[in-house]
């Protein structure tokens, strides 16, 4: 292989890599682990099927919660975006509902709110995806939420896009306007080239340089060209007048492009459990993170701690046996929580609890650095459970004090 | 007797050769301004240009023509001061169009899956020509500057709109109004150009409601004649070959 061809592939490696859509899909680990524990905790994703028919609807529910403690290093939420992590345009978004009003716009986060979402999808190219639901924060980045793989079968020429005006027309929009815009492209550079043509016909640089040189310039210029050009002016101010008049006659009721904020309240929560953490170690050696905090049970149900969820990575307790199959097998560590005293909290007591979530996640998803971040401080959600079956959800923080295993 | 046919056979193979050199230069710099116009427009106008839902009423009119003359008014000095060619304008909106049809054939249609109609270039074409007609029948670049640069500016929206009026049709979308040109935007997913990125009518324009499109344009009109001046002056000082002669 010689040097050019080396450096051509070099250069087409490159290029994919600029390019690839892949990276906006795997991006999940690329912000610092304090942004992604302390932002935006997803919880409760859901598919609603993991295979989909071009054509046919898949649904993305779940939930999340806004830290409290929002790292002071970034700006407060007041424009996100819920978007999807995904490699193109594969599924088609239909419809958007944030704690069940439609949103197709960006709102503002309240701090320590918890919302609830549903993305309705279509299948649209057929292929397998890893997916994630996201969030853009403006000026902040992306947190991404748990990925899972979706086949979407079927062929991609079957696919439509049908939307309906105010005035009554169905158009399909993967198709719509797209051959209007084409011709008025090409009539505009039919008349370039016609122009063009109009003066490349004649020799072009070394005779023309020349006879510039001996100021002879005027010579190179016919009045017949300066008549074309006139006719010119005249010529493209009417072409524009008449093709504006046309579309506008068309499509009298055209509007601007719409645009606006949606405020959407959080869920109402009751917050009955409690939790102040006393203290936070991180064991490098066994990859654990040590907790012990003061748990008080304000409901009138005896609670018991069932799992942590940091940047969605989940820790379960296997006395609860509350471990979700479904969710991505490299997030969910079945055994990975212990609890001491692993007995239910009585109602209306507090009590001290040392909780140890361990597992090579924590390094494999890039959070064991939060030890060597500025911020320090991590963030965690809580899911306690009462005998009932209901979930008590408390957001936690504490700095985190490295254990290097040395002494 | 004998000479007179070898003259003319070397004469024509003189116009011959300075022919095949007219195309051999042609071709690389046909290829240059595409490359170097193109990546100029996607760093100044960027999403303006390349999405449905960003070619606004206000902002999309103001910036695309302002950093579109750029080129045009840089090789329409060069062309027309050496070469008496009245072209430049239209050459480099030509190369532009070229070039955003590879990319957005290749790059957002076939790789990357968006729909051709979500990422429909505009067409600088018609101010172009204006500007090339202009400066052939005035001979001036003063005139050029006043006249071609105004026109320009001006005839970009409506120019434009031919292309673009089909999108803005209103439609009640989920329970709220959208033009066909937002719903594209939202339907298509972009992970990395989420909504709030759309600068759409903020600022102090904003209050003219009615009059924001023509008011943009006459912004754009006049805004357009000190940069195109700005512009044919950096042609100026480019079109030269002082660079060359040093070899
Ligand atoms: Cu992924």
């Amino acid at each position: 292989m010689n040097i050019l061809t080396k450096r051509i592939i070099k250069f087409g490696i490159f290029a994919l890599l600029l390019f690839s859509p892949e990276l906006f899909a795997h991006g999940e680990r690329a912000l610092e682990p304090f942004i992604r524990m302390r932002t935006i905790q997803w919880y409760d994703i859901q598919w609603s099927k993991n295979t989909v028919d071009v054509n046919q609807e898949i649904v993305l529910s779940g939930r999340f919660h806004v830290a409290e403690d929002w790292p002071n290093a970034v700006v407060k939420p007041d424009s996100a975006f819920l978007n999807l992590a995904i490699p193109t345009p594969v599924l088609v978004r239909t419809a958007t509902y944030i704690n069940g009003a439609i949103v197709n716009n960006s709102m503002a986060l309240k701090l320590g709110g918890d919302y609830d979402f549903k993305l309705v999808l279509k299948g649209r190219v057929p292929g397998r995806y890893h997916i994630h639901p996201m969030m853009n924060l403006r000026d902040i980045g992306v947190i991404v939420g748990p990925g899972m793989w979706i086949d979407v079968q079927g062929a991609a020429a079957d696919f439509k896009n049908p939307v309906t005006t105010l005035a009554g027309e169905t158009v399909d929009l993967e198709t719509y306007g797209t051959a209007n815009g084409i011709m008025w492209h090409l009539v505009w550079l039919a008349i370039a080239a016609i122009w063009l043509l109009w003066w490349i016909r004649r020799p072009l640089f070394i005779p023309r340089h020349k006879q510039t040189l001996a100021g002879d310039e005027d010579a190179l210029i016919t009045s017949l060209d300066r008549k074309v050009g006139g006719f010119g002016i005249i010529g493209t101010l009417m072409l524009i007048t008449a093709s504006f008049v046309q579309a506008d006659q068309k499509y009298p009721e055209s509007i601007p492009l719409q645009t606006g904020r949606t405020e959407i309240e959080p869920l109402p929560m009751k917050h009955d459990v409690v939790v102040k953490t006393k203290r936070a170690t991180y064991r490098v050696v066994q990859r654990s993170l040590q907790l012990t905090m003061e748990v008080t049970n304000k409901s009138d149900k005896p609670v018991e701690l069932g799992e942590l969820n940091s940047a969605t990575l989940r820790f379960f307790n296997p006395t609860l046996q509350r471990f979700d199959s479904n969710y991505p097998k490299e997030l969910a560590v079945e055994k990975g929580l212990d609890v001491q005293p692993n007995s239910p909290i009585a109602p209306g007591t507090t009590t001290t609890l040392t909780i140890n979530a361990t597992d090579v996640a924590w390094h494999n998803q890039k959070l064991a650095s939060i030890t060597k971040d500025t911020d320090s401080n991590f963030g965690a959600m809580l899911f306690f459970y009462d005998n009932a079956g209901e979930r008590y959800l408390a957001s936690i923080t504490a700095p985190v004090i490295p254990d290097f295993g040395t002494n | 007797m004998v000479s007179q046919p070898t003259t003319i056979s070397r004469a024509a193979e003189i116009v011959r050769i300075s022919r095949i050199f007219d195309f051999l230069l042609l071709v690389p710099i046909l290829l240059v301004i595409i490359g170097t116009y193109h990546l100029s427009m996607i760093l100044t106008v960027g999403d303006w240009d390349f999405w449905l839902d960003w070619k606004d009423r206000q902002w999309w009119p103001i910036v695309t023509p302002l950093m579109g003359i750029t080129f045009p008014a840089a090789i329409q000095y060069g062309l027309w001061k050496h070469l008496r060619l009245p072209i430049g304008a239209t050459v480099c909106t030509v190369c532009l169009l070229l070039g955003m049809a590879i990319t957005r054939w290749f790059a957002y249609h076939l790789w990357t899956n968006y729909p051709i109609n979500l990422v429909l270039p505009a067409t600088l074409i018609p101010g172009a020509l204006l500007l090339d007609f202009v400066l052939l029948t005035s001979r001036s670049f003063f005139v050029t500057a006043i006249l071609g640069g105004m026109l320009f500016g001006a005839v970009f929206y409506p120019a434009n709109w031919a292309i673009f009026a089909p999108f803005h049709q209103p439609v009640e979308y989920n329970s709220s109004l959208m033009t066909l040109a937002d719903v594209s935007g939202y339907s298509y997913i972009r992970p990395g150009v989420p909504e709030y990125l759309r600068i759409i009518e903020r600022g102090v324009l904003r209050t003219y409601d009615t009059y924001a499109t023509p008011l943009s344009a006459f912004c754009a009109a006049v805004l357009a004649v000190p940069l195109y001046g700005l512009w044919s002056y950096i042609g100026k000082l480019f079109s030269t070959t002082r660079f060359i002669d040093k070899f």
